[in-house]
């Protein structure tokens, strides 16, 4: 099964150290040049507000992913459980943004590669679980509240477990009401 | 704070009013987010949908400025329904009975105009406060930053006292400061009123030792609050004048109320020196600017809201071409200039200078610091065994001649400038994680400025924006009796539609611009949590957006800043 990063909008406190945190973990120490193109800050999460609810959004990794199904030039494909994207294949068309149920794809502009036109060429861009960074998602990592975790195979087992436990003491409860 | 910082998680009930935790200090949110796990119920007082009102089990969204109705209300509640700890009361403290006849005018009926708080809640809250066993309130800057602010604390205080919320584990009231050491500030005398370690001036025997220690003499009177400068600058006579200003680690041309009235105090006062680790907004009017380390580039001991003090180190040398000391060596310097010598080898000289003279800090050794980490005064003893005190006020015993607490029967007072036709909003002051005070440090820090930067944004309710036809990110102008400046609009449900919110750290979109320098009679502090403004939208938004770039550059060149080479980086 794929894996994916989820977050708790009861524990999330909207800081967005998770934000910083996919800038560092991605651009290295890139991040300390003087120069103000040396790095791009292209977070791959995005924490959302509401009014009863914050949390950071952000790739499910699904397992038939609809991005990858409309990618018109194979730059998506999975990995080691995790659903990646080649910059240099994207042509930029943003077909897996539109396609994305979740808007955890978007584009980006790349440092310096031009367009014809002398704009920026931008590619879709999305989380990669740190893919091949040590350490693994930095977003997890540096949560203070501990709201992000890494959602693995046995942690749904672990879920579903309690979900039938749960239904199962509701439905066998004396108090609750039965329909007549 | 009565209790400390860790105790937050183990209180059965949280009452947090008017602090911004998630925004403010994120470690302190942690703390609220993990007592909500173990089970402790939250009560949210503030006007905006902030995060902790989010998890809160029941939040009182009260109109900006009723602080002290709500809470006298509160109190009226515990005493109708007889809630109250009565054998609390009875031994450890004073002045009740007035209390309890000021309070029978407070009923949630009579109030609910005010404070836009539905009856029915403001009876819940006092049930849950008064009878969860072990309650704690927390306050912040939206209880200290109005012109009746210290009243509000001794409200706040009142309603620990009647329910016996002091003197334990996981009670009391916790004011969270607005600033990393500004309690550090305070415990070292940086303050009118006090040497190091709250040791009032004006006391004959506190002035002997300290003028015995230093061999000098020492004035016996109370100096002028930070607050009162442009006053004293601008409209005493002659003889009572400032007329020089030595400012260091703060930015009053960006942080204090009323800017235009700060910016023509620091034009006419004679001298202005300012010590800082980057060029800030004050900086433009310095005649003496001087350098100094950052805290990565220096040892010393800072105060957390807990009295916690814990030892800062220095990581990195500053470079050795930078010409940079540290501030107390810069300190050191201009003393012995101005003809007293003054050296030190190291801050733990300093340290055990202060420590010798203040008999609550006196047992905060470095050694003790260095083994366990953090040292809450009082602490009294050097013996090891003496590890400072978590939580004040055991065995209901409290800092007054009579050994009580002193109930304070206090009337709610409104804000100072309320709404009207010209200026129909309520501005308020707030905060944002990422962009700590004024923006010497994280203005200067790129990460943080790419997660936001100038102009800064406006919270509005999307019903007001609506109403004016702005959009989200358009520029738009804030104005009020005293000034103006322009900012993003923020459309947000989080906010009710009568008030709008701003960060202060932002160049362009200097709030302070539009704040009233009304102060607390005690404390001084200014009323950044309210006076009146409008929005207005801005029809030409090119213009406005070249605008912005333009004054931003405008004032990196009044800094002496070389524009062209950061110009990429705007």
């Amino acid at each position: 099964m794929n894996r994916y990063v989820q977050g708790d909008p009861l524990l999330c406190i909207g800081c967005r150290t998770c934000t910083i945190a996919c800038v560092v973990a991605h651009e290295g120490k890139r991040i300390y040049e003087i120069d103000p193109d040396g790095y791009d800050f292209h977070p791959r999460l995005k924490v959302i507000k509401t009014f009863n609810v914050s949390v950071p959004v952000q790739c499910k990794h699904c397992e038939n992913p609809a991005c990858k199904s409309v990618c018109q030039s194979g730059a998506i494909r999975v990995q080691d459980g995790t659903v990646l994207i080649d910059r240099d294949k994207c042509i930029g068309c943003k077909s897996c943004t539109e396609a994305c149920p979740f808007g955890a794809v978007h584009m980006v502009p790349l440092g310096f590669q031009l367009n014809p036109d002398g704009t920026r060429r931008s590619v879709a861009h999305k989380c990669d679980l740190c893919h091949g960074l040590e350490g693994g998602p930095a977003c997890k990592r540096v949560c203070p509240t501990e709201a992000l975790r890494l959602v693995e195979s046995e942690d749904l087992a672990e879920l579903l477990a309690m979900k039938r436990t749960k239904v199962l003491m509701t439905a066998s409860s004396p108090e609750i009401n039965r329909p007549v | 704070m009565s209790n400390g910082v860790h105790e937050i998680e183990d209180a059965k009930l949280l009452f947090v009013f008017g602090y911004n935790g998630a925004d403010s200090h994120p470690i302190v949110a942690r703390r609220i987010v993990r007592a909500k796990r173990k089970g402790a119920q939250i009560i949210c007082v503030d006007p905006r949908r902030i995060e902790t009102a989010r998890i809160a089990d029941l939040h009182l969204q009260l109109k900006n400025g009723s602080n002290l109705a709500l809470v006298n209300s509160i109190a009226h509640v515990i005493i109708e329904e007889g809630l109250c700890d009565d054998k609390f009361i009875a031994e450890h403290s004073s002045g009740f009975d007035e209390f309890k006849e000021l309070c029978k005018k407070y009923s949630p009926e009579a109030v609910t105009g005010i404070t836009q708080v539905h009856p029915d809640d403001i009876r819940k809250a006092a049930r849950m406060y008064a009878t969860s066993g072990q309650s704690m309130i927390l306050y912040g800057m939206g209880v200290c930053q109005f012109a009746q602010a210290v009243n509000v604390v001794k409200g706040l205080a009142n309603l620990a006292i009647m329910t016996g919320n002091f003197g334990r584990w996981g009670v009391g009231i916790g004011p969270v400061r607005g600033q990393n050491n500004v309690q550090g500030a305070c415990d070292m005398g940086a303050l009118p009123n006090s040497y190091p370690g709250y040791q009032n001036v004006t006391v004959p025997e506190i002035r002997a030792k300290f003028e015995k220690a230093w061999g000098v003499p020492l004035s016996d009177k109370v100096g002028i609050p930070l607050t009162q400068v442009p006053h004293y600058v601008l409209h005493e006579p002659e003889a009572k004048k400032i007329r020089a200003y030595y400012v260091f680690g703060e930015d009053p041309a960006q942080s204090d109320p009323d800017l235009a009235e700060v910016r023509e105090s620091l034009e006419k006062l004679e001298l202005v020196i300012l010590q800082d680790i980057y060029m800030n907004r004050t900086a433009i009017y310095a005649d003496v600017i001087l350098p100094s380390t950052g805290w990565n580039e220096h040892d010393g001991v800072f105060s957390c809201c807990d009295r916690g003090f814990q030892r800062i180190r220095k990581v990195i040398d500053p470079p050795a071409d930078a010409n940079v000391l540290t501030d107390w060596e810069i300190i050191s310097r201009i003393s012995t200039a101005m003809g007293y010598p003054m050296k030190y080898r190291n801050t733990e000289e300093i340290w055990n200078e202060v420590i010798d003279l203040c008999p609550s800090f006196t047992g905060a050794t470095y050694e003790k610091l260095e083994k366990y980490g953090n040292i809450q005064w009082p602490c009294r003893s050097k013996g090891m065994e003496d590890k400072g005190t978590s939580y004040l006020h055991k065995d209901g015993k409290f800092a007054n001649p009579d050994g009580k607490a002193k109930f304070s029967s206090i009337d709610w007072q409104p804000p100072t400038e309320l709404e009207n036709n010209e200026y129909p909003l309520i501005f308020s002051t707030a905060r944002e994680v990422g962009h700590y005070s004024v923006r010497t440090m994280s203005g200067n820090c790129r990460l943080l400025r790419n997660l936001e930067d100038e102009p800064g944004w406006i919270q509005m309710n999307p019903a007001l924006c609506e109403e004016l036809g702005v959009k989200h990110g358009e520029l738009v102008k804030v104005i009020s009796k005293r000034g103006h400046c322009v900012t993003r609009c923020l459309p947000t449900d989080r906010v009710k539609k009568q008030a709008v919110y701003m960060t202060y750290q932002w160049w362009i979109g200097a709030c302070n611009e539009l704040t009233i320098a009304s102060l607390d009679p005690i404390s001084n502090t200014p009323e950044y949590k309210y006076c009146a403004c409008r929005v207005e939208k801005i029809e030409d938004q090119a213009w406005a957006e070249s605008y912005v770039l333009r004054e931003y550059e405008n004032i990196r060149l009044s800094m002496g800043i070389d524009v062209a080479k950061g110009r990429k980086a705007i």
